[in-house]
């Protein structure tokens, strides 16, 4: 079932010879419960396709399609509503809110929405991810990997279509990085989560079961691959 | 959830929305003491309308009988009649019994009733409809209008007009208070953006900030205000309310309608001013704002090149830092400058006029005049009370004078030869000389004076005592010298001009061209003999030819007067009496006379007495209140500005230390960082003073050439102390902003600053 699709999509900032093309022509199409990387150097334009991708930032041109919704047909409210409800972002900064517990910023897209979490979900997911005993711990008590976790607890707490991590392991040693990845491994097969992942990190890109390059804007290969389990990983 | 963000960020950023708060604060106290003083002064109004014209609200004048009356008492919107004129007789002929003339004042239940319900009691009784009267004055100080009423009913216009501005310009400096709290956690929105808050949610956010943050402040700065308000009244009843004759005192008075409406107009004042930022800040998109790490930065390349120049790469770096923090320091740079820039020029303003008003008319009348009294609606001729007074003890002269207007005719043979080499009449305006077939026409003040003051007078400028004559104050100033300060006086008239002039009587209305020694038309002329051309004055408190500069002023006695006035005419309503007493007199000396003379003259006379120590006094009072409320406006101008320094500097601290750590990762010492850090607290500080003494040397130039004060003068008695102290008010606390911000991010960890990315 294709629960995200990327036609023609092109991305121009400034103008005249400040013009520059972070994304050229893409076209994209992703499975639910697909787990993807993409992947490229610096200023290849993956991060901007990811910004796409998570409605936050608009195409110049072209069309994307996440579960069934154009997003170039959202005004800036749904757009905001459409994020809360539809997609998980992790960045590599982590993005808590310093002032709110961890809890508290986990629980933030349903309290937009002002819902009650579903008790036993959110067990469930501070507990695979390990920062149940810091639920009331604030964002700088924490160290980075923890606060990362939080952060990919924030992302799934909606249950979303689409989860979009931008380097979620950037900033976080090698330790804390495989351990992250497990648990973007896990939430794909238990939660059968669709995931898009944005790394320049070849090592970390090979978690995914399918890898896609982007160089100049341009999606220059896709090629899927057989994934080590998480028990033989470690 | 917002809640507990709310909470939790309030509570750790107390520095942030201390700008906020006392801008707020300051906003409710300046609107509370407008609104406040401005319902003083029509609660004042009111009651000065009710004593001088009564509370009616409309009046009726006719023929009306007792049954008519009783009639309008039963009128049911009626509250109260009053009844003036003849005794009303029943039983006799008339409209309705026994009628009479008679003024009959209306007072309703309900005042909005006036315009419909007079004309049906007017019809009721018989009374024409133009025979109505009604009190339009007192009716529009509570908003009941009439499109009969022609006057212009300015109050509530002027009210309105002055709160817009007041509100506006709070808005202008208040808006930034709030963009710059916000600002400072775009980051922070751009995070809520990205996991779906909508724009309407943040905005909510903001603004439910906004009155957490103004609530308590609103509420103390309103009831402040209130006193404020209080205070100016009960102030301006100390220094105005026993000196200035015909003032009733004013009771300092307040509505809780005034809470209300104050309440009103700062919380949407309040309102507007975070809705602009909050407004902004949710339109932003989520990329936008998550970008921002909410570090102050050049927008584009600009050189502190002065700065640099002077103290080196620390100047420049604090010049680029305090252009990077251009906007947030906004409010500070404005409301500073124009609160050191308003109190500068308003004390050299004081100052000048001071000087003027001391040279003018104190220094000037100091010898002629201890008591001035006022008999109101008195003529000369019929005051019988001068020698009474006179032989006061303790009274060293009172001349008892009375002023009229009249015109003469000045030939082109009458001039003084001075007076012609300035160009003589040519620069005269039409409104005051005119020219007539023999000469020029121009106004001819009388001044008339008891007897034995104009026997006293001829004997000071050295002429026989008579009282058959006049005296001209033969003196005309160089007209073409505009310093009044010190004109340059001249002979008006030839020394041998004639023994005798025609005055020609002022009421008649424009003088024919024809008219001459003779008498004209219906214009009546009397013929007086000149007694002396002088230009020794007699001691009176009266300033001459101060607008019309071609004025001939004659003094007579009051017995040439008591012949002359009917062809004459012209003569004011009221007498004086301008009493010297001994030398070195005291105000308790100069107050018992004045009482005593009060007494005396007040049997028979309405009288206004005042006297000069106690004027100067007054006078004094008046300044140094005017400058007190002005200069307390300066300073709640300063605290907004202080407010945003204390603001900025405390609340951009994990901005600064990423900035300063740069600095040091490059080898700036810690010491070189507080030079720096040091040098924009002198540069906010002194930017104020920088802008303002140009500005008001500049000011001070031109009232000093309006004024015609020399410079030296001036200079002597310049305000130095009140602006010094002012400007080290401002330097100390914009110090004590940057110590405190110093004390918070001197203590810097250049990896954990550097790899922080909370916002702690």
């Amino acid at each position: 079932m294709e629960i995200l699709k990327c036609e023609g999509v092109k991305k121009v900032y400034g103008s005249g010879s400040n013009q520059v093309v972070a994304l050229n022509g893409i076209d994209l199409s992703v499975s639910k419960g697909e787990f993807v990387a993409i992947m490229g150097a610096s200023g290849s334009g993956k991060s901007t396709l990811l910004h796409i991708l998570g409605s936050v930032d608009k195409p110049t041109e072209g069309k994307v399609t996440i579960d069934g919704t154009d997003l170039s047909q959202l005004n800036q409210t749904q757009a905001a509503i459409f994020r809360r409800r539809k997609v998980g972002l992790v960045y590599q900064f982590y993005n808590l809110i310093p002032t709110l517990t961890v809890q508290k910023n986990i629980l933030m897209p349903l309290a937009l929405d002002k819902k009650k979490p579903n008790q036993e979900y959110f067990d469930k997911v501070v507990g695979a991810l390990g920062i149940s005993d810091r639920l009331q711990a604030l964002p700088n008590q924490l160290s980075g990997g923890q606060q990362q976790r939080a952060a990919i607890a924030r992302s799934l707490i909606y249950r979303p279509a689409l989860l979009l991590a931008d380097e979620p392991t950037g900033n976080l040693d090698q330790r804390n990085s495989k351990e992250i990845m497990d648990m973007l491994k896990l939430s794909n097969r238990n939660l059968e989560q669709t995931i898009i992942l944005i790394t320049h990190d070849e090592k970390v890109a090979l978690e995914a079961e399918r890898i896609i390059t982007v160089e100049d804007g341009k999606i220059i290969s896709d090629e899927r691959r057989e994934v080590k389990s998480l028990s033989s990983n470690g | 959830m917002w809640k507990d963000y709310l909470s939790g960020y309030l509570k750790n950023n107390r520095a942030s929305g201390l700008s906020v708060r006392l801008s707020a604060f300051i906003a409710a106290l300046l609107l509370s003491l407008l609104c406040g003083l401005f319902y003083n002064a029509w609660k004042y109004e009111v009651e000065r309308i009710v004593l001088e014209e009564g509370g009616w609200q409309s009046r009726m004048t006719g023929e009306l009988g007792q049954a008519d009356i009783e009639n309008v008492r039963n009128y049911a919107a009626v509250q109260d009649v009053v009844v003036t004129g003849n005794a009303v007789t029943d039983g006799a002929a008339g409209h309705n019994g026994g009628a009479a003339e008679l003024s009959v004042d209306l007072y309703f239940d309900d005042m909005r009733a006036v315009f419909s319900d007079t004309p049906r009691i007017a019809e009721m009784v018989g009374i024409s409809q133009d025979k109505i009267t009604y009190h339009y004055s007192l009716l529009a100080m509570y908003l009941i209008r009439d499109e009969k009423d022609p006057a212009p009913r300015m109050v509530f216009p002027l009210f309105i007009l002055i709160t817009a501005l007041a509100s506006f310009s709070l808005v202008v400096i208040l808006h930034n208070a709030f963009a710059v709290s916000m600002s400072a956690r775009m980051h922070q929105f751009g995070i809520f953006s990205s996991i779906g808050a909508t724009p309407r949610q943040i905005r909510t956010c903001l603004l439910q900030e906004a009155v957490v943050l103004c609530a308590a402040p609103v509420l103390a700065g309103n009831l402040l205000g209130i006193a404020g308000s209080t205070g100016v009244v009960a102030l301006s009843n100390i220094l105005l309310g026993n000196d200035i004759p015909g003032r009733h005192k004013s009771i300092p008075g307040y509505h809780p309608m005034v809470l209300i409406a104050t309440l009103l107009i700062t919380v949407i004042t309040i309102w507007i001013s975070a809705w602009l930022p909050a407004g902004k800040l949710s339109r932003l998109t989520p990329l936008e704002a998550i970008k921002n790490t909410g570090e102050l930065q050049l927008k584009r390349k600009r050189n502190s090149r002065l700065l640099a120049w002077l103290f080196g790469v620390e100047g420049e770096l604090a010049g680029n830092a305090l252009k990077a923090q251009r906007k947030a320091l906004w409010t500070a740079s404005l409301s500073l400058t124009l609160a050191f820039m308003a109190f500068t020029i308003m004390q050299c303003f004081f100052s000048l006029s001071g000087i003027s008003t001391r040279e003018t008319y104190f220094e000037k009348y100091q010898s002629v005049w201890d008591i001035m009294a006022t008999v109101k609606d008195a003529d000369v001729d019929a005051f019988h009370m001068a020698e009474t007074v006179q032989g006061l003890s303790g009274v060293e002269s009172a001349i008892v004078y009375q002023k009229a207007m009249a015109k003469r005719i000045v030939t082109e043979e009458e001039m003084s030869e001075e007076m012609k080499s300035f160009g003589g009449f040519s620069h005269a305006s039409n409104q005051y000389v005119t020219e007539a077939d023999d000469g020029f026409v121009v106004s001819a003040p009388v001044v008339i004076l008891d007897d034995n003051s104009f026997i006293t007078y001829c004997d000071q400028i050295g002429i026989t005592p008579r009282l058959d004559g006049a005296v001209i104050l033969n003196q005309i100033r160089d007209v073409t010298n505009p310093d009044f300060r010190h004109p340059e006086l001249m002979p008006y008239l030839r020394e041998d001009s004639a023994g005798s002039v025609s005055l020609l009587g002022h009421s008649g209305g424009d003088v024919p061209p024809h008219a001459g020694h003779q008498a004209g038309g219906e214009e009546a002329t009397a013929e007086i003999p000149v007694l002396s051309y002088t230009e020794e004055v007699p001691p009176l408190r009266e300033e001459y030819a101060t607008l019309d500069y071609y004025e001939l002023v004659h003094f007579m006695p009051v017995s040439l007067w008591k012949e002359m006035k009917d062809r004459i005419g012209g003569a004011e309503e009221d007498t004086y009496i301008c009493v010297r007493g001994r030398d070195s007199v005291t105000l308790e000396e100069l107050t018992a006379l004045q009482d005593e003379i009060q007494r005396l003259v007040g049997g028979g006379y309405a009288v206004e007495c005042e006297n000069r120590i106690q004027k100067q006094e007054t006078n004094d009072k008046q300044i140094q209140g005017m400058k007190a409320v002005f200069g307390g406006f300066c300073a709640l101008l300063a605290v907004i500005g202080i407010g945003n320094v204390f603001s900025n500097t405390l609340g951009f601290v994990r901005q600064r230390k990423r900035e300063f750590a740069r600095y040091m990762s490059v080898g700036l010492t810690p010491r070189e960082i507080r030079k720096m850090f040091c040098l924009e607290m002198l540069v906010i500080a002194g930017r104020p003073i920088i802008i303002t003494i140009p500005l008001a040397v500049a000011a001070v130039g031109c009232m000093l050439k309006m004024s015609y004060v020399a410079a030296g003068e001036f200079l002597a008695e310049a305000p130095l102390v009140p602006v010094a102290f002012f400007m080290a008010a401002i330097l100390a606390s914009v110090a004590l902003a940057y110590y405190l911000a110093w004390r918070n991010v001197r203590g810097i960890s250049l990896a954990e600053v550097l790899r922080d990315d909370t916002m702690m």
